[in-house]
Parts: C-alpha cells; sequence; structure tokens
C-alpha cells in the first residue's frame, strides 16, 4: 500500500521552500510536444511584444549626416559628419552633443575616425572633406568628459587645452572601453541640478568655434573615406587613390593603387587582427586588398555591382563585408575571392553603410530605402529591421563597442540609437529572469520551422513603399528566373548551364 | 598577406623549456604581435590571450564519461546513422549534438527511475500469497487487507452512506486529494477526502445524470437533468451552459480546457470553459450513447453506442476517427489504460453481451483480449498502474497484468469486491494511491487495492500536497499553456512533422510548375537527393537490425491525383438517369453523344501510339 509521510512533503518550516517531488517519466507528463509549443508560440508573442528597438534620436546637425565616427576604445562617444561641414561628437550617455565643430569642412565630410594613442593627454578626432579635400586632427578634452575629475571640472574652463597632462594621461589609457562612465554621468547631473545647463551649451558651443585643428593635410582631390590604424599613429584615405598618411608628418607616407587603373575609392578600411593589411572598395565595381608594409596592392576582384561600404570582422581576421550598391551584402573569405562566403538579401535600396558587431558573429547594414537591418552572420535573411517615419536614407550605421546598440546616420540630421535585440531588457536582469529569458530563446529556436511561430517571428512591420518594392523586386527576380528554366528547357541539352547564385556576384579576380 | 592568413588558422602554443630551466639568454623581442598587452591604471598589464582556456586544457579522467559510476555512459553516445549522410557540414552537427542530447536525457530519466522512482521492496506492490499451498489473491477480502495494512492506510477505507438517493457518480480531482459526488436523485457533494473536509453539499432535487471537476477542486460541471451547470467549490451556481440540452455524460479535458458532453439526441458538444465558447457540436448520428470516455494521452473522446459501436472523436473532425463494432450489444463501459507500459494505447470495453474486450489503438482490427462476465457489466475504470476493474451486479471484480501472459484464457482476477444486492454505477480508481471509489445505490465505497495507484507523482503534473499559493500559480500556468484545440490529433506525435502533401492542385497544375516554383522537398526528390524513409529502411537491413520484408511491406504514400473531367456535368446527368432506368430520347441522344466522343478519343490515341494510320483526303472525315 502507498503511504506516505507529511514531512516529506510538506516544507520543514513557514519559511522554507515547499518540497517538490518529480517524475519525468512520459506517461505522467502526457502532451508533452503541444504543451511545449503553446509555450513556444506565447514565447515568441512575448519578445514580439517586447519588441522596442527606438532608444533615441541624436539631433543637432543643420544638414543630414553623412558618416559617423566611432571610437573603438570608449563606449559613450561618437562623432557625426554633416553634409554641411560640421561634426558633432555626441555623448550616447548623456544623449546630447558634447563639442560641436560648425565649419570643419567646407562642404560635406567624407569620414571620421578617431586616432589610437591618446596625445598630449588629449584625444584625437580625424576628419576628411569630401569637397574640400583636406584632413583635420582635432584634439580636444571635451571629447573625453569621462576623464576630467570633479573638481577639475568646475574649476578650470572647459576649454583650458592642458589641464595637468601627467593625470590626463594616465587616465585618457585607463579609459579604454568606458571605465569611468558612470562618473560621467554622476558629474553632470550634479551639474544639471546646479541649473548650469545653459551656461554649458554657450561654453561648448564657443569652444566648438573656436576650435582649431592640430594639423591639417590637403590633398587635391576630395576624400570619400578615411580609416586609422588600430595600434600605430597611421592612417589611410580614400580619394582617388588610397593614400596613407602619418599623423606627425605633413605629406602622404604613400599611394596606393592596383597597377595604373585611376578610380574613385569610395572607402577604406584596416583590418583588425593583422593590422597592416587593408581593403578599399572602388567606383570600378572593384574591392582591393593592400599591404601597407610593402606598399603595394595585392589582389583585386571587379564584381557586378559597386560597394557603398566595407567591414573587416573583428573575430574572423579572413572576412570582410561589402555593402553593395545592389541590395544585397556579400561576405568574403579573403583566402578565397572568387565567390563571396554568403549573399545577404533583403533591402530594397543600395546598401550604403555596413558595420560588424565586436562579436563578430552579427553585423548591421543601412540602406538608401530608410532602413536598417540587422542579420546574422550565418544566414541570408536579415535577422530584424528597423525603421521609423521620420527617419530618412540611411547613409551610415555603426555598433557601438558593447553590442548593445546599433547607430544610424541619417539624411534628416538625426544620430538614432536603436537596441541591436529589440526585445532585450535594458538593465540589470535577475538570474531567474534571465534563465525565463533563455529559456523561451531555445523554445522559439526549437518551434522556429513550425508556420505559425516562424510567421509571428519573422513578421515585420514595414512601410507600404518597401513592402511594395519588396513584393516587387520579388516578383522580378522570380519571372526572370522563371524565365531562364523555360529558356534553358528548350535549348539545346547542356548549353546553357544554371550559374549558382554566389558564382554571378565576381566577375574576375586580379593579381 | 601572408601573415593574415596564417592568422587565420590557431595559433601555436608556444614551446616550453624541457627540462623545466629557464634559460637566460633568451628575452623575448618586442616586436609587432598581433595580440596586444592592454596597460592598466594600476600600473599591472594584461595579455588577453592568456586568460583564455588554453587549448591543452583537458577534462579530468575522472570525469569523462566513460568513467562514470553509473556505468550508463560506458559506451559514448553516438548519433543517429541517417544524420551522417546530411551534407551541411553545421547541420550536421548541430543534428548530431541535438540527437546525443536527447540520447543522454533519455538515459538521465532511465538512471532517475531505476534509483529514485522505483519501490523499495517487492515489484510493484500488490497483494503477494502462497500460490502452491493454493491461496489466491482473489480471495483475500478487504477486512483481511485493512487489519494488515497500517493504520494511515486503514483509514482511506471507508463507506459513505446514503439511503434513498438513487445510485451514485463519483469523480476525483486529477491529483487525487478532491472527490465529487452525484446522486441520480440530486444529492451533490464535493470533499477533500484525505482531510475529510467537506467542500460542498447541495440538494438539486432533479436527476443527475454525471459530475466532473474541472481544471481544479474549484469548479466542477453536473449534468442535470435539462441543462449542464457548473458549481463552484462553496455550491453557488456559476453557469448554466443552456446549449447541452439533456447532457447524459460528461468529459472534461484539462490541458485544453474543453468540456465535452453528449446528450440523449447523440450530439458531441465542445465546450471551452475558459473563454465560455462553444467549439463545436458534432452529431453521432448514433443516438443516445451509453457511455463515454476519454483518452488521458491524446484527448480523444471515446463513445460507446447503442447498437455496439465505439466511436473516437476530436473536434476538428465532424466525422469519428475511427468507428468499430466492439460488441453484440450497447457498449455500456470504456475505459483508457494511462499507465506507463500502456500510455492510453489500450482502451478496455464492455457491452451488455456480458464480454469485457482490451483493444489496441495501433491496431483496431481485433481485439487483444476478451472474456465473459458473469455479471451483468455496468462500468469500466482503470488505475495508474494499469489495473482493471470491471463494476456490474453485486460487486467490482479487478484485474491485472492484462498485456502479458496468456492472453488467449479468461484472466484470474486480482480483486474480487463484493457488494451484496448492489450495481456499481461507478468506479473510479484514486489517482496516485492505492483506492477504488465505487459509487452504487446506498452510497459510496472506498476501497482499499494494494498496487493499483501510481506511487511517484510529479509536483509540476499533480501536486497530492498542493498548497494555496501553488495552486494558484498552477492555474495562471495552465491557462497560458492551454493546448489549442486544433492539436488534439489521433496520433499524438503529429506536431512538428513535415506535411508533404500540397492539396488542391490538379496533376496539370503541379507538372506545368517550373523546378524553381517547386517545393524544396519536390526539387529534391527530382535530384535524387531526398531524404526518403525507404533509405532509412535499407540503412537498418545494414545494420542487420530490420526484418527482411519490411521493406516491401512498407507502403509508398499515394499522391492524390487529381484529374480534370471526372465527375463531370456529363457523366453525372448519366449516372442519374441510369440509376432511375428510365430510357428517353434525351438519354440515347447523351449516350450516342458520349460514345462518340469516346471513340475520337480512342482514334487519336491509337494515332499518337503509331498503332493505326490517319486517314488523309476527301473522305476522311466520313471515317
Amino acid at each position: 500500500m502507498i503511504s506516505r509521510s507529511l514531512d516529506d512533503h510538506m516544507p520543514s518550516s513557514s519559511t522554507s521552500p515547499h518540497p517538490l517531488q518529480r517524475n519525468l517519466a512520459p506517461h505522467l507528463h502526457p502532451f508533452q510536444k503541444p504543451r511545449e509549443y503553446a509555450r513556444a508560440l506565447t514565447a515568441v508573442k512575448m519578445d514580439r511584444m517586447f519588441a522596442k528597438p527606438f532608444v533615441d534620436a541624436l539631433g543637432g546637425h543643420q544638414d543630414g549626416v553623412y558618416c559617423l565616427g566611432k571610437d573603438s576604445r570608449r563606449v559613450g562617444v561618437v562623432a557625426g559628419g554633416g553634409g554641411d561641414g560640421e561634426v558633432i561628437v555626441h555623448s550616447l550617455t548623456l544623449r546630447r552633443p558634447l563639442l560641436k565643430i560648425p565649419h570643419a569642412h567646407k562642404g560635406m565630410v567624407g569620414g571620421i575616425c578617431w586616432t589610437s594613442e591618446s596625445h598630449d593627454g588629449q584625444r584625437g578626432m580625424i576628419t576628411a572633406g569630401k569637397l574640400d579635400g583636406t584632413i583635420k586632427i582635432w584634439r580636444s578634452e571635451a571629447f573625453a568628459p569621462g576623464i576630467r575629475d570633479k573638481e577639475l571640472f568646475q574649476g578650470s574652463e572647459f576649454a583650458s587645452g592642458f589641464g595637468s597632462a601627467g593625470h590626463q594621461q594616465h587616465l585618457d589609457q585607463a579609459g579604454a572601453i568606458g571605465e569611468n562612465g558612470l562618473d560621467m554621468d554622476v558629474d553632470f547631473d550634479e551639474e544639471e541640478e546646479g541649473g548650469g545647463l545653459n551656461l554649458d551649451f554657450a561654453k561648448r558651443d564657443k569652444l566648438g568655434e573656436n576650435l582649431e585643428p592640430k594639423m591639417v593635410y590637403t590633398n587635391k582631390n576630395g576624400l570619400n573615406g578615411i580609416d586609422h590604424h588600430r595600434t600605430d599613429s597611421v592612417f589611410a584615405t580614400a580619394s582617388n587613390t588610397v593614400q596613407i598618411w602619418d599623423e606627425n608628418r605633413s605629406a602622404a607616407l604613400s599611394n596606393l593603387q592596383f597597377g595604373s587603373s585611376l578610380e574613385t575609392v569610395n572607402q577604406v578600411k584596416f583590418n583588425q587582427s593583422e593590422t597592416n593589411v587593408l581593403a578599399s572598395v572602388g567606383n570600378d565595381r572593384t574591392m582591393c586588398l593592400y599591404d601597407i608594409r610593402t606598399g603595394k596592392a595585392e589582389r583585386r576582384i571587379v564584381m557586378q555591382f559597386v560597394s557603398n561600404d566595407i567591414s573587416w570582422c573583428p573575430t574572423l581576421p579572413t572576412t570582410m563585408l561589402l555593402a553593395s550598391e545592389d541590395h544585397n551584402l556579400y561576405t568574403f573569405d579573403i583566402r578565397n575571392l572568387n565567390s563571396p562566403s554568403q549573399i545577404y538579401k533583403g533591402h530594397v535600396g543600395g546598401v550604403m553603410g555596413c558595420d560588424w558587431s565586436p562579436t563578430g558573429e552579427e553585423f548591421v547594414s543601412g540602406s538608401y530605402d530608410r532602413t536598417v537591418r540587422l542579420w546574422n552572420r550565418e544566414s541570408g535573411k536579415s535577422r530584424d529591421v528597423y525603421h521609423t517615419k521620420r527617419m530618412q536614407r540611411v547613409f551610415d550605421v555603426t555598433y557601438t563597442p558593447t553590442a548593445d546598440f546599433v547607430l544610424s546616420a541619417s539624411d534628416d540630421g538625426n544620430v538614432r540609437i536603436w537596441k541591436s535585440n529589440a526585445s532585450k531588457k535594458l538593465g540589470v536582469v535577475s538570474s531567474k529572469e534571465r534563465q525565463a529569458i533563455e529559456h523561451r530563446q531555445k523554445l522559439v529556436e526549437r518551434y522556429s520551422a513550425e508556420k505559425g511561430v516562424r510567421s509571428i517571428k519573422d513578421r515585420r512591420h514595414v512601410p507600404q513603399s518597401i513592402h511594395n518594392a519588396t513584393k516587387l523586386k520579388r516578383d522580378m527576380i522570380e519571372s526572370r528566373k522563371v524565365k531562364e528554366d523555360r529558356r534553358r528547357e528548350h535549348s539545346r541539352k547542356g548549353r546553357e548551364k544554371p550559374k549558382a547564385e554566389r558564382k554571378k556576384a565576381v566577375i574576375v579576380e586580379q593579381k | 598577406m601572408d601573415a593574415l592568413l596564417a592568422s587565420a588558422g590557431p595559433l601555436p602554443t608556444k614551446k616550453q623549456n624541457y627540462k623545466g630551466k629557464q634559460s637566460s639568454t633568451y628575452t623575448k623581442k618586442s616586436g609587432p604581435t598581433s595580440h596586444q598587452t592592454i596597460p592598466r591604471a594600476d600600473g599591472t598589464s594584461i595579455d588577453p590571450s592568456l586568460h583564455s582556456i588554453l587549448s591543452s586544457t583537458r577534462i579530468p579522467a575522472g570525469f569523462h564519461q566513460s568513467n562514470l559510476a553509473s556505468g550508463s555512459g560506458s559506451t559514448p553516445i553516438k548519433p543517429d546513422v541517417s544524420i551522417g549522410r546530411i551534407q551541411d557540414k553545421k547541420l550536421r552537427s548541430k543534428l548530431a549534438r541535438q540527437d546525443i542530447t536527447h540520447k543522454q536525457a533519455k538515459l538521465d530519466r532511465q538512471d532517475v527511475n531505476e534509483w529514485l522512482n522505483k519501490a523499495i521492496s517487492g515489484d510493484k506492490g500488490g497483494i503477494e500469497v502462497d500460490e502452491e499451498l493454493g491461496e489466491k489473491t482473489w480471495r483475500v477480502k478487504q477486512s483481511e487487507i485493512s487489519d494488515s495494512v497500517s493504520v494511515g492506510s486503514k483509514g482511506k477505507k471507508f463507506d459513505l452512506k446514503f439511503e434513498g438517493m438513487g445510485s451514485y457518480k463519483v469523480d476525483y480531482t486529477r491529483n487525487g486529494r478532491h472527490l465529487a459526488i452525484a446522486s441520480s436523485k440530486g444529492h451533490v457533494a464535493t470533499f477533500d477526502w484525505q482531510a475529510g473536509k467537506l467542500h460542498s453539499e447541495i440538494q438539486l432535487k432533479e436527476s443527475i445524470r454525471d459530475i466532473k471537476f474541472l481544471h481544479s477542486q474549484d469548479f466542477y460541471a453536473v449534468a442535470q437533468k435539462k441543462y449542464v451547470f457548473i458549481y463552484d467549490q462553496n455550491g453557488v451556481e456559476l453557469h448554466k451552459l443552456k446549449q447541452h440540452i439533456d447532457p447524459t455524460h460528461m468529459e472534461f479535458l484539462p490541458y485544453h480546457y474543453l468540456l465535452a458532453t453528449v446528450g440523449h439526441a447523440g450530439y458531441l458538444k465542445y465546450h471551452d470553459t475558459s473563454t465560455g465558447v462553444m467549439l463545436t457540436q458534432i452529431p453521432s448520428h448514433l443516438g443516445s450513447p451509453h457511455s463515454m470516455a476519454q483518452n488521458p494521452h491524446s484527448a480523444i473522446i471515446h463513445l460507446g453506442h447503442a447498437n455496439g459501436t465505439m466511436t473516437l472523436w476530436s473536434p476538428n473532425m465532424t466525422t469519428p476517427h475511427v468507428k468499430l463494432l466492439a460488441h453484440r450489444g450497447p457498449v455500456n463501459g470504456i475505459a483508457v489504460d494511462p499507465s506507463e507500459t500502456s500510455a492510453g494505447r489500450y482502451v478496455a470495453t464492455s457491452g451488455m453481451d456480458g464480454v469485457v474486450k482490451i483493444w489496441d489503438g495501433r491496431m483496431w482490427g481485433k481485439e487483444v483480449r476478451s472474456w465473459h462476465v458473469r455479471n451483468q457489466v455496468t462500468t469500466l475504470g482503470y488505475s495508474g498502474m494499469g489495473m482493471l476493474s470491471v463494476g456490474g451486479k453485486s460487486g467490482v471484480t479487478v484485474y491485472r497484468d492484462l498485456h502479458s501472459g496468456n492472453i488467449q484464457h479468461t484472466p484470474t482476477p486480482y480483486l474480487t469486491l463484493p457488494l451484496p444486492s448492489l450495481t456499481a454505477s461507478s468506479v473510479k480508481f484514486c489517482p496516485f494511491d492505492d483506492l477504488l471509489c465505487v459509487g452504487h445505490e446506498k452510497g459510496i465505497s472506498s476501497l482499499l487495492v494494494p498496487g493499483s495507484g501510481e506511487p511517484n507523482f510529479d509536483s509540476n503534473e499533480a501536486d497530492l500536497y498542493e498548497t494555496y499559493s501553488r495552486k494558484r500559480e498552477r492555474d495562471v500556468r495552465g491557462l497560458l499553456e492551454k493546448i489549442r484545440p486544433e492539436l488534439i490529433t489521433l496520433d499524438t506525435d503529429f506536431l512538428g512533422h513535415i506535411n508533404e502533401s500540397r492539396g488542391g492542385e490538379t496533376f496539370e497544375e503541379r507538372n506545368s510548375r517550373s523546378y524553381r516554383q517547386l517545393g524544396r522537398l519536390e526539387r529534391l526528390r527530382m535530384d535524387g537527393k531526398a531524404d526518403e524513409p525507404q533509405n532509412q529502411l535499407e540503412d537498418e537491413d545494414e545494420e542487420g537490425e530490420g526484418e527482411g520484408g519490411e521493406g516491401e511491406a512498407t507502403q509508398k504514400e499515394k499522391v492524390k491525383r487529381k484529374m480534370k473531367g471526372k465527375g463531370g456535368s456529363t457523366s453525372r446527368y448519366l449516372r442519374k438517369k441510369q440509376k432511375k432506368n428510365i430510357v428517353d430520347n434525351s438519354l440515347l441522344a447523351m449516350k450516342a453523344k458520349v460514345a462518340a466522343q469516346k471513340k475520337a478519343e480512342d482514334t487519336r490515341r491509337k494515332i499518337a501510339n503509331g498503332e493505326i494510320v490517319k486517314e488523309t483526303g476527301a473522305l476522311a472525315r466520313f471515317a
């Protein structure tokens, strides 16, 4: 006979938890699959319910924002370059400009990057003019507000230029990946309570107007892109050739070009692991690899369409990402440049910018079709698509160094902050909650092939125009393919072989 | 450039001095490396690459799967052979990992069942007698059992006597803690039988045909003379379900929150008790049913009818899933075996013809076992360990081990529980306890049946010691995990499989689609790369496990060929006319037309095949 003791099944004291007895035999757990499915359905619905990716828009630009400069050593700062030559350094934590340089360039700003090492205790920002062909290095304490301590901040002039240099240097090096971010918040909050906000803005504007570049380089041609070497004081620019510059010398170190070809180079990027290798994309539909130690162009591929942007994967040194004008993105393994390793389809306008997440597993892209898309490296379909009514054509996107947020620069003069995971909770998550979240994720993953779950998971509301464009594009491609099929059916056997989509992308590889 | 290519691979480990001596002459060159040390504020510097797990790190041998004490991991678990055929490397490794995890979980569960959940002594905890001395278990009386069990168990045997109230129906909640009784003359009571606490007792003063608890002890439904009513724990009438007219039987599907009722009119009605919406009502077209049961593992409703048939229903089909002639008389008892060995596969039925039959849900063609019982059977019940109680006139008989042993013979009863001059109107085993509750004309009797109940309950499914807060939690979770009624299927493993057929397409439509427009499976099949079940069988044959004839025996799945032109208006017209057997001019004309068409079609086919030569020339039109 079954006889149970209450001692085993009742809590030993009023505060202790209720004892649980488990029996995992399947006959006591009927409908295992349907119940799990119901749970997965709830999980995926919750995921969509909490998907609120938009965090904030950082304004202040008079014209559209056409380039972003991320300081990979600090979390909370990003610079945006406007169409009227204005450069604004935004603080992401405070969500307001730290410094405005109204006439940094004549005409559009082509590119912004940050120096790798601090110099005289001041962060350096390098900007390149798209029309005036100048490169300017700006150095100011205002770029790094987190590294000043409180009395210094209150006592000295904002634009004092040199504070206690040794102290500054020490802090600047330690300030890698936002260590003092919290202090900064406290400082500014206290200051706001004191009512010094207006004064602060005025000072900031004055500082920006009076700020003089520490170094100015001139170039005959306009500059389309700029990127800094990871460790050395060397940077590369893209004009009609790729030029290598030193921060301490006034003339270019070298000019790099493939053979004798002259083309407009759109973008240039240094590799993050093998730091002397760089890649460029050009107007002749080319992608070219250089090595600055040999000073030569190594390889080049010619593709079907021109690429607008390029990005090196931070964790896989041989992987690079191209944002193409043909609405697609391509990843290449540079050991095999014959064909891309993956094609990413989804945009319905030319892709203007792309950036890898610091983990190298995901990346973000911004397009002329007014959307930002997020992708997994391994799948050719986008994971998510972000848009708002007011966001216009997106010209540059970037991941923040913590991989939590994505920034987009668009025509409408705003830098927008988005969450990189639309439904992720910001702030502290208890371990119990995290377990529940992980459980839900796993459930969704498990049932994502099922129609009911998949349709909720993949469904994204996009503007009517994009929806229509997607449909039209799909129909066009479909009918083209069907026509090709039919033609093949009625031609001699083996004459017209179908060509894989990946093989079509690259026309020729040159060495 | 080459350095970049080299750096894509794993970095080689630094060679160490073999004897452990430090060579003083060696100094590290401070050349550029791909990994830089990061100077910290406190003057130290860290090399991030040193702080990751070294490539030479190993799991200690004691933790190796093969060295674990359980022995279950003595042979490494290997993924399914069929996974090896997958071309895609990533997918293959992912599926292999999943497969290994599943197999490991299965082994773990077996271990848990073997070590923790097994009965401490004996096999299943039933009565043991000395068979050699001629002792029989069915001769053991209730008084003898209650004398030899502990005081706590003795208290579980009780009788509630209500004279002149009619025959009683009983129902337990899912955890077996609470009991509801209802007499045919209107007496209803619910109580916690273990604590001896009465929840509600009401006199409805009209005939009652059935009583069922809903998802918890808080609510119960009563099938009364005209309608179904829902009462709460205090006996307050909450709802009158007007759509359920003249109900005779009820079942509640706890995971779907569906109340299924059937009445004299023979309509099976599903009512969602969480939303209060009538889901569907299905006419059975077989008149007033004599019995009803649910399969707790598939939520299929079984109905027993007056003409001896048993039908299986789900809310998704207007026709029964299965309809079988079970008895040569009305089917008045159905029970589904919920035990571990059966898991809803075995069904017992009893008929007015005095036969009890056991059916296997995987093959309805013939009963597994059948035997005659002498007393008139009225009701059946299965216990958590697979014991069958057959209740009838003047007593209840309990059988065990019905699916094993010699199934040709009449089974020997395990226990006989006589009820002199009474008829059992309802028998229910208490879940997770060794009790059988019998409702009869003089109240109810709770009887001891050792070894009938499942001893190891799971608190997350049915908690015997449920507190108020845990019940609240379970109520909310249950609603959140409510299964949609569309998922009730005869095959419980249906969810998550690929539906191959793409309905509503004619053969021509399917053939006219371009290769690109085909589905993935069709395309793979065209390329000869589809993962067909035949391949799997061949693989099994290679392993030497599968039977030789099985490969041919499995039928190929038939692709439905819907042809245009079949069942058209002309042939329908002809069929109708010919049925009536009236020959008139219009029919003759139509027949001639059809014959001419047929002939023309025939010649066209023959010409195409080259059997005859097409006549040409001026006279060809008269051919």
